[in-house]
């Protein structure tokens, strides 16, 4: 029963009895028994008095509009006097500084993932405190925040361009099938802890949005082409120009050859992938307030298998949105996308799932002190599978549809100085009925340069359909019989947070945090036939510590570093013995520290080391990983990169139980990129 | 096979459903009484066109070496480095412009590295984590370097947008224009409040 969607073993979920670690951590939890009802009562005491407060601050209305303003052209033959007297409005939303918004929150820029030499996203999220990046094989990788971790990790929602790329099959990622045009990506932000009020059920943990430039940003032509003994080659090729006199667009198509991952005795496992990818984005601002965007992408990969034919996955997906401005605090958007994905691994399972979502988003200002953000969407799967012998979902066609619609408000209590973030979501799926998930977060900033926040929240991963349809074999008898009770997980989370940037050079980020789980998937082995249900319950506390410091105008260091402690117990009459040992899926400890220097000559240096703890339920070692860029600016047009990545260690292990899993070896590839 | 006896509605369950149903009905009925005051689009100047406008404004007020340009007619090339808050209205600005015998060009730079000859740069609020970085990457050139985050000028950068009472304001750093050599007109001083504080580079 050894399901994995991606056709191995799955070592880290659904462990079979006989695989377990001998080494019970039961006794452990015996001891951290807690009263259920109390901890919601605490909880409700928070959403009482955080209602109270927020009616109690509703403004009066401010009316009134202006005249319109004048256009570019007629502003250039005012006088210079005359252009300081002129009132301006904006319609660009004010964006809030990340050191002082009320939540864990880390950007990647652009040139952060020029620097690390990604090559794909996950590599972009090696270096942030509070999210753990494993590799698993040459495709395949692990990543998760603030714990819970696995091939199939279920915490984390991903979105490109706002576009949920988790899938419902097993509410995870499926990370080989996600790439974009790296040098056409704006900024990657995460934010470790539960988005569920904006984002939606399964932002339980964090949010990763990876946000693409517009393709006003990204005109002329880029070509990038590299490789090495690992990256075997990979290349990309865009072109952007303009349509007409107010829209842009940009074209891509890029390829990626991937070699093989390491047996443990250094073999090559065969899982050698490439991956070619193509798509477009255009924008259109046909007036000051409104924009349109319509992007799209396609991709068609291969993953070698050595004892079989080749996975395939495919797909594409379009995505339309309209924005329309109506002031600094005001906006309105609608987007519509369709994603459709496939997949088959030979002899085992295939997967066709096409996704359609619809969602509106308004964001006004009452009075001065009230910033509300409120949405609705429509969002439906239609998830087709074909059975094998030893896996089966049952149905095998199934579509979902799910309604929600959230409110926001962010409240200046004191204005700059306090702010109050209030809101809930209210979610309808097929399978568990209506599910909200309320927060409430409060930053306080007393000078410009230190903000002290802390938010209370609630947040669910509704079930997917490996928690309720998943059976095997494929025909009765069934020694397992999917979740047919399952509900969802939830989780109650308390955050406490500090940044601060105490100098011109030194910006510092302390994030800390208590979750609370309830209903997390136990797997029932009990009596036949086993069952996925909700027999686990749990808590985790950590922190995460940063610290960027600019030590020369052409020096940068940024370190960061995580520690957490995760533990589950089984809840009173569940049989589960596999699914608890998970709090042994994730590092205790995490460390690393990255170095950028741009020296004479448009020469850079970038050096970085990660320290990642063991994994105690998979018997992977602690280890250290040291990367290494250089790159050079040869003219404006032309850059030349060589990278190396675990440069000191022959190969390791980073995920997966030992009878099967697969080490990453030391890579170097080259890179050359030109603009025109 | 039941393997877990959960309650059908916990209690508490009920209290968060009720608590989050009201403040939607609320928020639902407040709505659209006050909404009507912010859908009407508030019509003055905007932002970006006026600051557009600035730039095309300082290329005549702001004198460079002549060695910045390669003879008596390359243009003058207003650069902006990262996310272009102008859209069309810097094209718009400077079509057909130009200051003596040079025309006025605009180039858009995604890395500071790319920054080749250009004579006012905008530096977008997407640069700004690494400000001091790009500022030092332009030391000893000739560039009028210009930007509306947060303590532009104090930080080193040249010309600071602000915005005081919904009227764009300037800020100047001059040790800063002095290094890089260049001349700003008392005709903009005069409008601008000239900063030396922190002016560290």
């Amino acid at each position: 029963m050894a399901l994995h969607p991606l056709g191995r073993p799955a070592n880290d979920q659904l462990e079979t009895p006989a695989m377990i670690d001998p080494k019970g951590s039961v006794s452990l939890h015996a001891t951290i028994r807690r009263v259920p009802g109390r901890r919601r009562v605490v909880f409700s005491m928070i959403a009482a008095l955080s209602f109270a407060l927020s009616f109690a601050t509703w403004p009066c209305p401010a009316a009134g509009a202006d005249p319109p303003g004048e256009t570019p052209s007629a502003l250039k033959k005012l006088s210079l006097e005359e252009l300081f007297t002129l009132e301006i409005t904006s319609v660009a939303k004010k964006s809030e500084p990340i050191s002082q918004s009320a939540a864990a929150i880390r950007v990647v820029t652009q040139d952060d993932l020029r620097r690390m030499g990604a090559l794909s996203i996950p590599e972009a999220l090696r270096f942030i405190p509070g999210v753990e990046v494993a590799r698993v094989d040459a495709r395949q990788y692990a990543i998760t925040a603030r714990g819970f971790n696995g091939t199939i990790a279920n915490k984390l929602l991903v979105l490109i361009d706002g576009r949920s790329v988790y899938t419902p099959l097993f509410s995870g990622v499926f990370w080989d099938a996600q790439d974009v045009f790296l040098d056409d990506v704006e900024q990657i932000e995460v934010i470790r802890g539960p988005g569920g009020t904006v984002w939606g059920t399964n932002a339980v943990n964090g949010v990763i949005n990876v946000i693409s430039k517009p393709a006003s940003s990204t005109q002329g032509l880029l070509l990038t082409g590299g490789g090495g003994n690992v990256e075997r080659g990979f290349g990309g090729i865009r072109y952007g120009g303009r349509l007409g006199p107010k829209g842009h667009f940009r074209v891509y198509g890029k390829y990626l050859n991937r070699g093989p991952s390491l047996r443990p005795d250094g073999d090559e496992a065969g899982d050698d992938f490439e991956v070619p990818q193509g798509g477009f984005r255009a924008d259109w601002a046909p007036s000051e307030t409104d924009a349109f965007t319509l992007q799209g992408d396609m991709y068609a990969g291969t993953g070698e298998r050595p004892s079989s034919d080749d996975d395939e996955f495919s797909g594409g997906n379009v995505l339309a949105r309209w924005t329309r401005g109506f002031s600094a605090a005001s906006d309105i958007q609608i987007s519509a996308y369709y994603d459709r994905t496939k997949r088959t691994i030979p002899n085992q399972f295939e997967e066709r799932l096409d996704t359609y979502d619809v969602g509106l988003r308004h964001r006004v200002a009452f009075g001065s002190r009230h910033d509300v953000v409120w949405g609705i969407g429509y969002r439906q799967y239609f998830d087709d599978i074909r059975n094998s012998m030893m896996i089966a979902f049952f149905p095998e066609e199934l579509l979902r549809r799910e309604y929600s619609g959230f409110v926001q408000d962010e409240i200046a209590l004191v204005p700059e100085r306090v702010r109050w973030t209030i809101g809930a979501k209210l979610e309808h799926n097929d399978y568990t009925g209506v599910e909200y998930q309320p927060s409430t977060r409060l930053a306080w900033t007393p000078t410009t340069k230190h903000t002290i926040w802390a938010a209370a929240s609630r947040a669910v991963r509704t079930p997917s359909r490996i928690d309720r349809d998943l059976h095997s074999p494929a025909s009765g008898p069934f020694l397992l019989a999917g979740g047919p009770n399952f509900e969802s997980e939830v989780l109650h989370a308390i955050e406490l947070g500090l940044k601060s940037q105490s100098s011109e050079r030194l910006t510092t980020s302390i994030s800390t945090y208590y979750n609370i789980y309830d209903d997390l998937r136990s797997f029932e082995t009990g009596a036949f036939p086993f069952l996925l249900a909700n027999g686990l319950e749990g808590d985790s506390y950590g922190a995460e510590v940063s610290a960027n410091y600019q030590a020369r105008s052409w020096w940068r260091l940024n370190s960061g570093y995580t520690i957490q402690r995760l533990e589950l117990e089984v809840e009173p009459g569940s049989s589960d013995t596999s699914q608890v040992k998970q709090e042994g899926d994730s590092p205790r400890h995490q460390w690393y520290l990255r170095s950028s220097m741009s020296l004479p000559h448009a020469f850079t240096v970038d050096i970085g080391v990660r320290a990642v703890g063991e994994l105690p339920n998979q018997r992977v070692p602690a280890y250290a990983a040291w990367d290494g860029r250089l790159g050079w600016q040869a003219s404006d047009a032309m850059e030349l990169a060589v990278v190396g990545r675990d440069l000191f260690d022959r190969q390791h292990p980073e995920f997966g139980a030992p009878s099967s899993r697969r080490e990453i070896g030391r890579s170097v590839y080259g890179k050359v990129t030109c603009r025109f | 096979m039941p393997i877990l006896t959960r309650s059908v509605v916990h209690p508490s369950r009920r209290f968060w459903g009720r608590l989050v149903l009201a403040s939607v009905l609320t928020a639902i009925v407040l709505s659209p009484a006050t909404a009507g005051s912010e859908s009407a689009r508030a019509g003055r100047t905007h932002e970006y066109d006026l600051k557009a406008v600035f730039l095309f404004q300082f290329a005549h007020f702001v004198t460079w070496p002549a060695r910045s340009f390669r003879d008596e007619t390359t243009p003058i090339t207003i650069g902006v480095l990262g996310e272009d808050p102008f859209g069309a209205a810097l094209d718009e600005v400077v079509a057909g412009e130009s200051v003596g015998t040079r025309r006025l060009d605009v180039r858009r730079y995604q890395l500071a590295e790319q920054v080749g000859a250009c004579h006012i740069l905008f530096i977008s609020a997407s640069e700004a984590d690494h400000l001091p970085a790009v500022l030092a990457g332009l030391r000893g050139r000739n560039v009028l370097t210009v930007g509306d985050t947060k303590d532009f000028a104090t930080r080193g950068g040249i010309v600071g947008f602000g915005v005081d009472r919904n009227r764009v304001k300037l800020r100047v750093n001059l040790a800063a224009a002095d290094s890089a050599q260049l001349t700003i007109s008392s005709k903009l001083l005069r409008q601008a409040e000239v900063v030396r504080k922190g002016a560290k580079r």
